[in-house]
């Protein structure tokens, strides 16, 4: 469960101040999966950003029972000369994991084969992208913070990640930021809509798209 | 907020990872950590002696000029080092576990770590060299190292938190740092300086870390105008602005 309360962020710009996050109060249920829907520019990776703990709010205070994950997605993160395998060491080590037992499961989860072993620079941004997504998969966490799952490979890899989030969905919610109307449906039972630093939330992912589509 | 543990993983991962992207993968990077300064040190020894360099009462140039030089070196890189903690590994701060100030941690951890192992190396060699093992105190030696490498990473932690302020501080401090060589008391003893420019001298808190090392290796050097609390008051100093710094910089780099 994650609790919001209060929350502003503001970007300083060339035409001034712009109010990115705008005093924003939830409450994230546990054990329910919840997209964000949000047009690009309107703070959504700002908000997943504050939600794990990578970016800090301006004003406001965040409550998180349980783990939370890093943002999950672009693949960001990786230093481009160790390989695969050594960035997920290092993750596993920060994270206080098995490091044998997460090198294991994202090489089988990513599939990139001998590529696991060679430095990430040489990566296509999908490969990186399953490495990254393959990582987070491999540690176990009570909330995870996806962003944008639709960049994330093709549907074959994207119908993998499904099926492990449906099969830990017994004690992990996903929340997930998105455009895209299709990949919230696909995860999430409650949505929210970002709209000029509110966030607006619906019960069922019908009442969010109306509202979303609406604007 | 988190606890010492996880700041504790966070560090040791990041000292592993340090160690494999600074050495690389063959292993060629830990003979060039060596023969650095061991040329450094053949260079002006040689050239010391052949102008004639006046020591000290009874100690060896090579001795003398890597006693100088190898803690010097200690300071800079890890001032260097740490400068660029932060910059060179903004990817990180992707992780919320990771913060700005592990990064500083595990690079001057790295750097003491590599040098000692160096200076060790170096120090032995010249002494089997010269045949001369007699040390006076270790303690004070080591205390001059661990005083030279505390400046480094303190002054290093203090030029970070600058740098988020100014781009051109990476490109200023490096340069400054250049002369300081010749005014850190590396080629010659303060003791031998006449007054009024030793006492100048004594104001920058690198000479008596250098003249700590000496005057705990070198039988019959004595360093009288020493003060080791002088250099701890400069990292206590530097490092509390540097923290401050790197506090008050922190939605600056998160953000970046």
């Amino acid at each position: 469960m994650i609790e919001l309360s209060g929350i502003n962020k503001i970007y300083p710009t060339t035409s001034g101040h712009k109010v990115v996050l705008d005093d924003i109060s939830f409450s994230f249920p546990a054990q329910t999966n919840v997209g964000i829907l949000g047009r690009n520019g309107s703070g959504k990776s700002t908000l997943l950003r504050i939600l794990a703990g990578t970016e800090e709010p301006d004003s406001g205070t965040i409550v998180r029972r349980g783990t939370v994950s890093w943002p999950i997605g672009f693949g960001g993160g990786f230093n481009g000369s160790l390989s695969g395998e050594e960035n997920c060491r290092f993750v596993a080590r920060i994270y206080g994991q098995d490091v044998d037992e997460v090198v294991g499961f994202t090489a089988e989860f990513a599939e990139l084969g001998e590529y696991f072993y060679m430095p990430v620079k040489t990566y296509s941004s999908g490969m990186r992208a399953r490495l990254a997504f393959g990582l987070s998969m491999a540690v176990e966490f009570d909330a995870y913070l996806v962003d944008e799952v639709t960049a994330v490979g093709d549907s074959t890899f994207q119908d993998r990640c499904r099926q492990a989030f449906l099969d830990r969905s017994e004690r992990s919610s996903v929340i997930i930021v998105s455009h895209s109307i299709h990949t919230v449906k696909s995860y999430c039972e409650r949505c929210a809509v970002l709209r000029n630093g509110k966030l607006f939330y619906f019960n069922s992912v019908d009442e969010a798209e109306r509202f979303y589509e609406a604007a | 907020m988190r606890g010492a543990l996880t700041q504790l993983q966070v560090v040791h991962a990041l000292l592993l990872r340090e160690t494999k992207t600074r050495f690389g993968v063959n292993r060629l990077g830990y003979l060039w950590a060596l023969f650095e300064p061991a040329c450094l040190v053949t260079m002006f020894a040689a050239f010391y002696s052949s102008y004639g360099h006046v020591a000290s009462a009874g100690t060896n140039v090579v001795a003398f000029i890597s006693a100088g030089i190898l803690p010097f070196s200690l300071f800079r890189d890890t001032a260097g080092k740490c400068m660029s903690g932060i910059a060179a590994n903004a990817g990180l701060l992707f992780y919320p576990q990771v913060r700005p100030l592990d990064l500083v941690i595990a690079r001057a951890a790295l750097e003491f770590v590599t040098c000692v192992v160096v200076m060790a190396l170096v120090f032995g060699g010249v002494m089997l060299w010269t045949g001369d093992t007699n040390v006076v105190s270790v303690i004070e030696t080591v205390g001059g190292v661990t005083l030279a490498a505390a400046l480094g990473a303190s002054f290093g932690l203090l030029c970070c938190g600058l740098s988020v302020y100014s781009n051109n501080i990476e490109v200023i401090i490096p340069t400054l740092l250049r002369p300081l060589m010749w005014f850190s008391a590396v080629f010659h003893s303060v003791d031998t300086l006449p007054s009024g420019y030793r006492n100048i001298m004594l104001y920058n808190p690198l000479v008596h870390a250098i003249e700590m090392v000496r005057d705990g290796w070198f039988p019959g050097y004595n360093a009288r105008h020493i003060d080791p609390w002088y250099p701890l008051q400069w990292i206590l100093v530097m490092s509390f602005m540097g923290l401050t710094l790197e506090r008050a910089a922190r939605r600056r780099l998160e953000h970046g």
